[in-house]
């Protein structure tokens, strides 16, 4: 609980953590008012806004661990900020658990707010032709906060590996923005379609045109479980490895 | 009490730490000499469980430090100078670490009080110099008022007034029962502010004992450590 606190308290004054919620709520919101001008609106009108989005969860994700290993020369006065972490917290477990937890709870919170700035901006720019939030809708936008949360947890679990934020951050963000190198893939394998976020997007689309139908809570499953196993296997190495 | 018993540490085939072997006391500032390389940082970094030793173990008060209930009040360390990030102010920095071992912030600003970095605590850390640095890192250590603190080349980098400041401050909480263990690579700094000297050189123990016994027959503590090292002070 003390440990979580502390991640908690390391996030909020972490300025790029600052950066990473305006990148979420202003890449949406730019995305949706430039596609209300241009593009006629689908059942995907807002959600494909929030799918860009989550760039912002992505940062998030990944300056929640890289933060920890940053260094400057050797005039500066800033510090390994692991040595710190571990000295007040020495469970390793514990901390990539706070950690973990930490990265959920400001991601969720960052998605209620970007959710609802977009789907604000719908009802505002398209009038009565923006997307009825019936229930479905609702679900959808439920589908979208896990989407964000597990994007970030997978950026997260990828930083731990490399103790560095540069190779995951332009990687996952490529991915996810103008190199979706994961989604063209279905394009030629049908395996693709169960790699983690293009199985995840199965929880809030449905004008997907991709090669497997994959039922929304099988794909937030299969996201789920990707996010596990790269959890568990960033925990073992981040307990076993010298810090 | 800090034990250290037969340490040893490999990487690869390189042997880092060769069966370390001493205690640092209640009371008395214990200095840890050696040269650059010569396994200082690696023996303080696996008493605090950062990295593992290969056999051998460091024990604060005869258990390992990371099955310790309370570590930040056990002991209190300053290893890799502020062990603050650069973005962050110095406030928000001991507030994290607070929060760790359920501290409030009162005591945040009493420490800043006390390491003499108030004025700056609401700057962030990119802006400090070494100095403000190591301070800073010497308030987190302090939060808790730990029974030991343990030090990674204090002062190194520092102007004469900050090495001053933390040989005076040393020899205070050395006075009111903590036990202090210091690493250095620089003598002469540090003659006046030990009571006991522990000399490593290339993963080995060669001296151990109070400041008097490992001088001898020297001239002083610089001219011991040149002769223990093997190093004529050539460089």
């Amino acid at each position: 609980m003390r440990a979580l606190r502390a991640e908690l308290s390391k996030l909020v004054s972490l300025p790029a953590s600052w950066l990473a919620a305006a990148v979420g709520v202003v890449v949406s919101a730019a995305v949706t008012v430039l596609s209300a001008g241009s593009s006629t609106p689908g059942p995907d009108t807002g959600f494909s806004s929030l799918a860009l989005g989550v760039a912002g969860a992505i940062v998030i994700g990944v300056v929640a661990m890289s933060s920890e290993y940053a260094v400057e020369g050797e005039e500066s006065a800033g510090g390994r900020q692991i040595t710190t972490t571990l000295t007040a917290v020495p469970s390793r477990l514990r901390v990539l658990l706070a950690k973990a937890l930490a990265v959920a709870m400001a991601t969720a919170a960052l998605a209620v707010v970007a959710i609802a700035v977009t789907f604000g901006l719908t009802a505002l720019l398209l009038g009565d032709r923006a997307p009825v939030l019936d229930a479905d809708a609702i679900v959808r936008m439920g589908g979208m906060a896990l989407y964000w949360v597990l994007v970030a947890l997978l950026a997260f679990a990828l930083t731990v590996l490399t103790r560095n934020g540069v190779v995951p951050m332009a990687v996952l963000i490529a991915n996810f923005s103008a190199v979706p190198v994961t989604f063209l893939l279905t394009r030629v394998a049908d395996l693709a379609n169960w790699l983690p976020d293009v199985a995840g997007m199965r929880m809030w689309s449905r004008g997907l045109d991709t090669s497997v139908e994959i039922a929304p809570v099988l794909g937030g499953a299969v996201m789920a479980a990707w996010v596990a196993v790269l959890l568990v296997i960033a925990s073992v190495t981040f307990t076993r490895r010298d810090a | 009490m800090l034990t250290f018993d037969q340490l040893t540490k490999q990487r690869g085939s390189r042997t880092i730490l060769d069966g370390i072997t001493f205690q640092a006391r209640p009371g008395r500032v214990t200095g840890f000499l050696g040269p650059n390389g010569a396994g200082k940082s690696s023996t303080l970094r696996i008493l605090l469980g950062l990295d593992r030793a290969t056999s051998g173990t460091a024990l604060v008060d005869g258990q390992p430090f990371a099955s310790l209930r309370d570590p930040l009040r056990k002991v209190g360390a300053v290893l890799d100078g502020s062990g603050a990030h650069r973005s962050r102010t110095g406030r928000a920095h001991l507030r994290w670490v607070a929060r760790s071992a359920g501290i409030g912030n009162a005591r945040v600003e009493e420490v800043l009080g006390t390491v003499g970095i108030l004025d700056a605590a609401g700057k962030k850390v990119s802006t400090y110099s070494l100095g403000m640095g190591r301070r800073l890192g010497l308030a987190a250590a302090l939060l808790a008022d730990p029974e030991a603190l343990v030090l990674d080349e204090p002062v190194n980098g520092l102007d004469p007034e900050g090495i001053r400041w933390i040989r005076l401050f040393l020899r205070e909480q050395a006075s009111s029962g903590r036990t202090v263990l210091l690493s250095s690579h620089l003598m002469g700094e540090l003659a006046e502010t030990v009571d006991d000297v522990v000399v490593i050189r290339q993963g080995r123990i060669v001296a151990d004992g109070t400041l008097a016994e490992v001088t001898g027959s020297h001239r002083n503590l610089e001219d011991a450590f040149f002769s223990l090292t093997g190093d004529r002070g050539a460089r």
